[in-house]
Parts: C-alpha cells; structure tokens; sequence
C-alpha cells in the first residue's frame, strides 16, 4: 500500500507547470488588463462582463438567498427589541412626515396650476424597476453592485439607482437579465451635485473612500456643514434633485459628502428610467456626436418574479433639461 | 488494478475542487447586507483552494485552471480584468521555483510558503490594479484582506493535512 502510494504521489510530483503555458497565461492576463482600463476600455470587454453576469446571475442570486434568511436569524428577544426600536422611530418620523406631506401636496397643486396657465404638458408618470443586489464587492479597485435587472426589464446604461435614502450610484455594462451598479464611492464616478440651500454647484468624486469628495466648488463657496446635496442635473448623467448626501468637511479641510445611502445595506435597489436632454439640433456644433437615447422601454409589461415594477409620482429629473 | 484505482478516484477529487473552488469565489462575492463602510474583508479565498489542492493533486491544478479562476474572481468582483489572473499565476510561479515541493505534513513550509504566494498575489493585484486605475490606488483594504486570509489559512492547512494523514494509512 505504502509502495503504491509513494508511486501514486510520484506520478502527482511529476506532473510539472507547463511553463509556456503559464507564459502565455501571463501573457493573456496583461493584455486583459491592459484593454479593461478605465480611459480607454475596448467595447468587447464590457460586452463580455455583461454577457458573463447574465450567465451568473442565477448562481448568484441562489448563493444570496440563504445569506438574506441568515439575517434574520438571531434571538427573538433581540429582534423584538430592535423591532420596538424601529416602531419608536418610525412613528416621530411618520408624524414629522405628515407635515412635509402637507407641504408636497400645496407645491403640488401650485405646480399643476401653474402648469395649466403655461399650458405645459405634465410629465408622463414614472416607473422605477426594483431590484436586489446579488454581489458585494469593496476593496482598493471598484466598488459595484451586481443586480438582477437588465435590458429585458428596460434598464439601459446611465441609469440612477437609488435605495431608500439616496442616490445609490448609476448603471453600468448592462446585459439582458442583469446589470452593475457603479457606486457614488467607485474611482470612476463623476456626478455633478449641489446644496439644496444656495445652489452652489460642484462635482461629486468618488474616490474609493466612503465620502466621495466635492471637487470644483469655487473659490469662496456657499457651504455649510449639513448642506443637503442634490444632483444638479448639470451633467445630464442623472437627473436634477435627487437626494445625495450631506456636506461634511474632513480633517484636511476640503468638503465631502456623507451619503444618505450609507445608512442602509445596499440590498434593495430602484432604478429609474432616465432619458438625457439631448441638445437641440440646429445648436449642435457640426461634427459632434450626440448620445444616443437608450432604447423605448417596454415597462408596462416587465415581468417581475424577482423585481417588482412601481408607479411613481412624476420626479423634476424630468424636466432637468427644462429646467436649467 | 492501479489505474481503475486511480480512475475511481479522479472523479470524486474532480467534483469536490469544483464544487470547493466555486464556493470559495462565491464567498467573495457574496452580498453581506453590510452598510458602506462596514463591509467585511473577505479573505483571498480563491487562492486558498487553488493552494490546498495544488498541494493535493498538483496535476489537476494546471495553469489554465489558475488562470479562469483569477478571471473568474475579476469578473464577479467587477474589478479590473487580468488582475487577479495575474496575481494567481504569479504567486504560483514564483512559489514553483523551488524544486521540491513541501508535502502536507509539512505543516510549517505550507504557511510559509502559502505567505509568501499571499504576499506576492497581493502585491501584483495592487500593481495591476493601480495600472488599470491610472493611479496608485489605497492598499488599506488589501492588506487588511491579505493579513486576513494568513490567519484563516493555517485552520484550513491544518483540517487538510490531518485529513491527508487519515487517507494515507486507510
């Protein structure tokens, strides 16, 4: 037995790392890396990524189901406990809301009015498309969620995401059942922001930390500690006034942003369709490539196993080219 | 006698790497319902499986496997592609450059040895990822992820190698 075992881990010794192999494979991961950096990204790649998370999106999505129930397993004394919490909570937050609900209604019906006089065309009412997050990644390179909505439930690249707090971040390499959230935290996002209270504009920076830094604020800007930021609508990327974050300055004094989406795991996620104001024809400088609108969505009849499809009330991201 | 031995044994290895490789990529990629910020660092998983069966069966863990595994982990990650491809093919690389390879008794060069690949995956995935960024990017969370998976890794050397024990003398 001892004779057989010895020739048995001979033959395993034997077998050596083919090096031209290994060379090769080297060689194929720097030529990966090179075509995936973030200037200059080669289509074929985001095309694969999205291809490969369509594929693994079920496996996914079956490897976060169990780790949802888990979270919810614990002593039921503990969870009464925090549930009592949230209860307290949430009733002072109910009543705060019901004056604000007043205030929403009064600008509402001043708005329709004002609407009616201007003989403006309202808005068509929105949809978002709900989905669950079923990758989490962090670290020093990207930060990104994987969810489980693609081009078959009318997500097309650029789109924001939000949880129930804020903005979230926006979608990227988007394939038919499943797409990637770029974080506001990622290295590559740009959004362009400003305070709710006196409109200074400025450029959201994700830096990999989690408070994206305010960039491009001017020399003598209008902000506070506590300023609510808002997209501004300026980069026709999102649309104008969606909840961010709050202004915070760190120990080196520059601003940054504490973002209202922190508060909560980012689990559940809305995605709302957005369409950028493209500029008009006649003022296009000649030779200049306008985006292309992302294809009609077919929302009315969006299957929802997983993801569940909501009215909503029309948002100002829809008048943001109107507006400015 | 020795092959049909050995060819009824190929298939219950085969499917217990799948089965432990494709767990421990989605262990890195796992939603924990975890606040921004306060997420956990997961250990480098992937390279702990590719390791231990290296160490096992090192002809079922050729440089092709390495390789999709490393892209594999870039794709379910998001993060820059090749990069831990690279990282793996690397560790393993420089860690075969020595001649005789420790066996599974040899609990103290596992570690070792299972550092010093950690060390230089962690270290090329920073290369390669700072490369893909345009700029050095904060190694905090990496180390942080490296440091961890040194202090897992020794629990599973050890689970393996008494298990390695209990199958010789069977």
């Amino acid at each position: 037995m001892a004779q057989w075992r010895s020739a048995r881990q001979g033959a395993d010794d034997a077998v050596r790392f083919s090096r031209t192999l290994l060379l090769m494979f080297i060689a194929l991961s720097a030529v990966l890396i090179a075509a995936d950096r973030t200037e200059d990204r080669v289509e074929a790649v985001t095309v694969f990524r999205a291809a490969f998370n369509d594929l693994s999106l079920p496996i996914l999505e079956a490897a976060a189901q169990p780790l949802r129930g888990l979270y919810n397993i614990g002593p039921w004394w503990r969870r009464q406990i925090e549930l009592a919490g949230e209860i307290r909570e949430l009733r002072q937050e109910m009543s705060e809301l019901r004056a604000w609900r007043d205030v929403a209604l009064n600008y509402s019906e001043q708005m329709r009015r004002q609407q009616e006089l201007l003989n403006l065309d309202p808005p068509m009412p929105r949809q978002r498309i709900t989905a669950w997050a079923v990758t989490e990644t962090g670290g020093p390179f990207v930060r990104t969620r994987l969810v489980g909505v693609g081009t078959d439930h009318g997500v097309a690249p650029g789109y924001p995401a939000l949880n129930i707090y804020g903005v979230v971040g926006r979608t990227i390499d988007v394939g038919a059942r499943s797409s990637r959230i770029l974080l506001l935290t990622d290295l590559n996002s740009r959004v362009s922001v400003m305070a709710d209270r006196s409109n200074a504009r400025a450029m959201l920076v994700g830096d990999n930390t989690d408070f994206p830094r305010l960039d491009y604020l001017g020399r003598a800007p209008d902000l506070r500690e506590g300023d609510r930021i808002v997209t501004s609508g300026d980069d026709n990327i999102l649309p104008r006034g969606l909840p961010i974050g709050e202004a915070v300055l760190d120990r080196r004094g520059a601003w940054r942003v504490a973002l209202y989406s922190s508060a909560t795991p980012i689990d559940l996620i809305w995605i709302w369709p957005f369409t950028p104001v493209g500029a008009p024809a006649d003022e296009a400088p000649p030779g200049l490539q306008l985006p292309a609108p992302p294809p009609e969505q077919a929302q009315d009849d969006t299957p929802a196993p997983v993801i569940g499809v909501s009215q909503d009330e029309p948002e100002s991201g829809s008048e943001s080219g109107e507006g400015r | 006698m020795r092959a049909s031995l050995e060819r009824n044994s190929t298939w219950p290895v085969l499917t217990a790497m799948a089965l432990t490789l494709t767990l421990s990529l989605l262990a890195v990629a796992a939603p924990l319902r975890l606040p921004e910020g306060q997420g956990f660092p997961a250990p480098f998983f992937p390279l702990i499986a590719l390791f231990v069966w290296s160490v096992r069966h090192p002809r079922f863990v050729p440089p092709w496997l390495i390789f999709i595994i490393g892209l594999f982990q870039d794709l379910l990650t998001g993060g820059p592609l090749g990069m831990w491809a690279l990282a793996y093919l690397l560790a393993f690389a420089i860690a075969r450059l020595r001649s005789t390879e420790p066996s599974a008794r040899e609990f103290i060069l596992l570690v070792a040895r299972f550092s010093v690949m950690a060390g230089i995956a962690t270290l090329v995935a920073w290369s390669a990822g700072s490369l893909s960024i345009g700029q050095p990017a904060d190694p905090t969370s990496l180390v942080t992820e490296a440091v961890i998976t040194l202090i897992v890794f020794p629990a599973f050397c050890w689970l393996f190698a008494r298990k390695r024990e209990r199958t010789t003398f069977s």
